[in-house]
């Protein structure tokens, strides 16, 4: 699990998403790739083809392993800045 | 003297790989040459669809049987190619398309191909991820396809166990006729045979240039793309009535959209650039089509040559005016047709009577039969 | 309706923001555009946009002093835009928040960056393991530590970097693993010390590392990460000076987080794409356009550089933006031959002095054939689509000869991430069997440069609109 740190940070205000149904709370505009980890879930798909766990590897929009579905379209989480009200599902392509 | 094979197939797609494969298989000392590597040029990039509904009325009662073949490719091949038959929907759209649609599906009908004419509303039956636009659909069930870039992989194995002698890496440079048959040029050195096949697509034409004939032959350059693996969102071939899209997925999820949208190239140099305007345009049809495809994501486009003679219609025969040399390629929807096509011209060379009539290329050559260059 | 421009600069990187502050500066109508919200590349990525920190390293502020240039520049800033295709004239399209913008010019600037390599190891796609780069990006721009017991493992300069970043920011490195020995470090110390104040930087990360009592080991690589769904340990085995395993015993590490990374490998994205002349440059990251001084490829009007063009770093990248910037106002016919030449010679010198530091690190970073060819048959090579190791070769056994080839065999690199965490490694894997990098090749180039969303493509269209050609021939 991933570890906001507190020193000289200042984060906006937190906003309120579902994933799989179930809230969570992040900062406005924060990576969703990175609101995800900190809130535990680091697994966010399986591989199409032998179906392994996978969660986001690289942070920067190369891996793709970190595309999900957002209000219901396929998007890199970590390219992806949280807002409010946003419908998280974590269950890659298929 | 160097050894003298029965024949030397020169252009490793589809249909030199077929035509080596079964003159061997036929009891021919048979050698193969390509440039690169087995069916990689339009062989190992095409969309991989087998459909009677965008293929030419002439060459339809070949596609049936080369369908049988593909069907079947794991009996007689070793190899499955990844063949998926499945029905096949040609769809229209506006009151143009559908009268286009009626016409041609009805002389596709009378060559033998089963098309029948179905509503909008019962296509969506035949296909559930179908758009709710359509007017009418031409449904046909033998259809489906291939996974093209396993092509290379399926007919090398069955060649070399076939105890072809396969030269791939091996451009030849140039041909010339022997007292005997023909000397091969190559890097390598000669490579002699007694007859000869020119199996080499777009690239048949500076092939005839070797032997004096000018064939002209146009290279179209076919944009494709692909998607990544996704859930299933159709389960049939999708083609429009203008002929402008190709669509299937699948069974590993990915789908490809193609319809022959042009790309920038040309025989020497391949495809070089593919137009962004035209991959647009291909994707809004492909969606047209199948909406559930805007979710998906574009994960690669690619550009194939396809050669086409000046009517749209094979070149498969004998070379006039040069004894033991034969021409075999620019079938348009080769792939479909290729494997029987191929194998009728391999019956031709061992003296068997074909089962049904080749494509004699005197038709296309300036009066007077061979041009010299 | 598209836009024409003097110049297009893809990639807002220390490279690619200097060109087109240079260019712009020299009167030239500049169009930079990049992915990210903001300019910096990956070395000197800004905060998220609503992340506020105040500038604590060296990189944070010449981050924060590029981005100020070009806020005041005349430079037309297009963040956000994701590059798909890229055709001759040239005509860049890139989609943004309003759909697809293209936009012409006719120079083209690339400047797009490296990637991370890893080599692969058992159990390196559980969730919890990230690249070393990766981890920077969570460092300095998400201000937030990988996990509660960190391992930090690979080789290269990012590997203190990461380490001392994770413990200034109040987090655990349980452990950190280096390919590399302290000879290696040694030996790269005087090119080093051609950059004191790199070098103090890194001096500076050691002592905070030695400080907290880390364990270092030295001369250990990632055997494997293990865990359900999850990495929760890490075993690490010791190495030798070229990465072959050795036989002495593996260490177990109880770990939330796994850091990994093994050097950066060149994008050299559009220079593939217009098939200008590549070679294979190992020390550089691997295959890399061939250019002039200035980044001038064989394709005219194409200049490629920065890392993208073969690793370099960041103050070199920047020099290499401003020289292909001047190199553009050039060709344009904004800069006379004296000019440039005049303008061109300090920045020509600088970046000839900082050759030696730039060396030095790529070398720490450069692939380790020994550490490739000990990959265990099992392991997952192309992520995507979960090509094993045991896969590649039985494609070499099959007649795979070159990568596409391979590709066409297995279907390695054929996924959505386009072959780039792969890509390298299976290079070498196939490169080893028929002897050389140079005989495998490298994929070749397509649109779209990355995945893009079919939606986000088509738009909103009539059906009428879409062109129809004549009838086939029936």
């Amino acid at each position: 699990m991933m570890i906001r740190s507190v020193a000289d940070a200042r984060r906006p205000a937190l906003v309120r998403f579902s994933v799989d149904g179930a809230p969570v709370e992040a900062p406005r505009g924060e990576p969703l790739a990175t609101a995800l980890a900190a809130a535990g879930h680091l697994g966010l798909r399986e591989s199409p083809r032998l179906g392994g766990p996978r969660g986001a590897f690289c942070f920067m929009g190369v891996c793709q392993e970190c595309a999900i579905h957002v209000d219901g379209v396929l998007r890199q989480a970590c390219m992806t800045p949280v807002a409010e009200g946003m419908v998280v599902e974590l269950r890659g392509v298929p | 003297m160097s050894h003298v094979h029965d024949l030397a197939v020169i252009g490793g797609g589809v249909h030199g790989a077929a035509a080596a494969l079964f003159a061997a298989r036929g009891g021919m000392d048979v050698t193969l040459l390509e440039r690169g590597p087995l069916c990689r040029e339009a062989s190992g990039v095409n969309a991989g669809t087998l459909t009677m509904q965008m293929t030419r009325v002439a060459l339809i009662p070949y596609a049936l049987k080369a369908h049988a073949m593909w069907a079947s490719a794991r009996d007689w091949l070793g190899h499955d190619v990844g063949v998926v038959v499945c029905d096949g929907l040609s769809l229209a759209f506006t009151q143009a398309e559908e009268e286009l649609l009626t016409f041609r599906a009805g002389k596709r009908r009378e060559a033998g191909a089963p098309i029948e004419i179905v509503t909008g509303a019962r296509a969506k039956e035949i296909e559930p991820g179908l758009s709710g636009e359509v007017r009418v659909a031409g449904h046909c069930v033998v259809d489906g396809f291939a996974n093209a870039y396993l092509t290379g992989l399926a007919y090398r194995r069955a060649l070399l166990e076939a105890g072809v002698a396969l030269r791939e890496e091996t451009p030849v440079s140039g041909v010339r006729r022997e007292t005997d048959g023909f000397a091969v040029e190559t890097a390598d050195g000669i490579v002699r045979a007694r007859r000869l096949v020119l199996a080499g697509g777009v690239w048949i034409e500076p092939m005839m240039a070797w032997l004096g004939i000018h064939l002209p032959i146009k290279t179209l350059i076919n944009q494709l793309s692909v998607s990544e693996r996704i859930a299933p969102v159709m389960r049939t071939v999708v083609g429009i009535a203008n002929g402008l899209l190709s669509l299937k997925q699948y069974p590993h999820g990915t789908v490809v959209i193609g319809g022959g949208w042009q790309a920038v190239g040309d025989r020497e140099r391949g495809g070089v650039e593919l137009l962004p305007e035209r991959l647009i345009g291909n994707a809004r049809l492909a969606c047209h089509a199948i909406p559930a495809l805007k979710r998906a994501r574009m994960a690669r486009a690619w550009a194939g040559l396809e050669a086409e003679t000046a009517d749209a219609l094979p070149a498969v025969g004998p070379v006039p005016g040069v004894p033991d040399a034969y021409v075999c390629g620019s079938v348009h929807s080769g792939y479909t047709s290729g494997p029987y096509i191929a194998r009728l011209l391999a019956d031709h060379i061992l003296g068997r009577a074909p089962e049904m009539p080749l494509f004699p290329i005197d038709r296309l050559l300036a009066p007077g039969g061979a041009a010299v260059n | 309706m598209t836009e024409a421009k003097d110049v297009i600069v893809i990639g807002a990187g220390p490279a690619g923001a200097n060109a087109a502050l240079e260019a712009a500066g020299a009167g030239l109508d500049v169009a930079l555009i990049d992915e990210q919200p903001a300019a910096g590349g990956q070395v000197w990525r800004a905060p998220w946009p609503g992340l506020e920190r105040p500038p604590a390293s060296n990189e944070a502020k010449a981050g924060d002093a590029l981005r100020a240039r070009l806020e005041a520049s005349r430079v037309d800033r297009r963040f956000g835009r994701r590059v798909w295709s890229v055709t001759s004239g040239f005509r860049v399209d890139a989609l943004g928040p309003d759909g697809n913008e293209p936009v012409t010019a006719p120079i083209l600037i690339a400047a797009t960056g490296a990637h991370e390599r890893v080599i692969p190891f058992p159990g390196w796609t559980l969730p919890g393991v990230i690249g070393l780069a990766a981890a920077t990006v969570l460092l300095k721009s998400h201000q937030v530590v990988p996990g509660a017991r960190v391992v930090v493992a690979g080789s290269g300069p990012l590997l203190a970097a990461v380490a001392a970043g994770i413990l200034k920011a109040g987090g655990h490195v349980v452990a950190i693993a280096d390919i590399a020995g302290p000879a290696d470090w040694l030996r790269a110390a005087p090119a080093m010390a051609s950059r004191p104040a790199l070098l103090a930087e890194g001096a500076g990360w050691t002592l905070k590392i030695l400080a907290k009592r880390v364990p270092i080991h030295f001369r250990h690589a990632v055997a494997a990460a293990e865990g359900e769904g999850r990495v929760t340990r890490v075993r690490l085995k010791p190495v030798d000076s070229e990465g072959w395993a050795g036989s002495r015993k593996a260490v177990e590490i109880e770990a939330d987080a796994l850091c990994v990374g093994n050097g950066l490998v060149p994008g050299a994205e559009l220079s593939k794409l217009f098939r200008a002349k590549h070679r294979y440059d190992r020390l550089r990251g691997g295959w890399i356009p061939e250019t002039d001084a200035f980044g001038r490829t064989s394709v005219p009007a194409l200049i490629a550089i920065g890392d993208g063009a073969g690793l370099s770093g960041a103050a070199p990248a920047e020099l290499s933006g401003r020289l292909a910037g001047l190199a553009a106002a050039h060709d344009a016919g904004a800069t006379d031959g004296a000019a440039f030449a005049r303008l061109a010679h300090p920045l020509l010198t600088e970046r000839a002095r900082l050759a030696a530091f730039a060396d030095a690190s790529a070398g720490m970073m450069a692939l380790r054939p020994a550490q490739v060819a000990g990959i265990a048959p099992e392991t997952i090579i192309c992520r995507c689509e979960d090509v094993t190791r045991a896969e590649i070769d039985a494609a070499f056994a099959a007649g795979a000869r070159h990568v596409n080839q391979l590709k066409h065999f297995t279907r390695c690199g054929m996924g959505p991430c386009q072959g780039r965490m792969c890509g390298d490694v299976a290079a070498e894997l196939l490169g080893q069997r028929v002897g050389s990098r140079e005989a495998v090749g490298y994929w070749t180039g397509r649109p779209p440069l990355r995945p893009v969303g079919l939606d986000q493509l088509i738009g909103d269209f009539d059906y009428a609109d879409i062109p129809i050609p004549k009838p086939a021939p029936l």
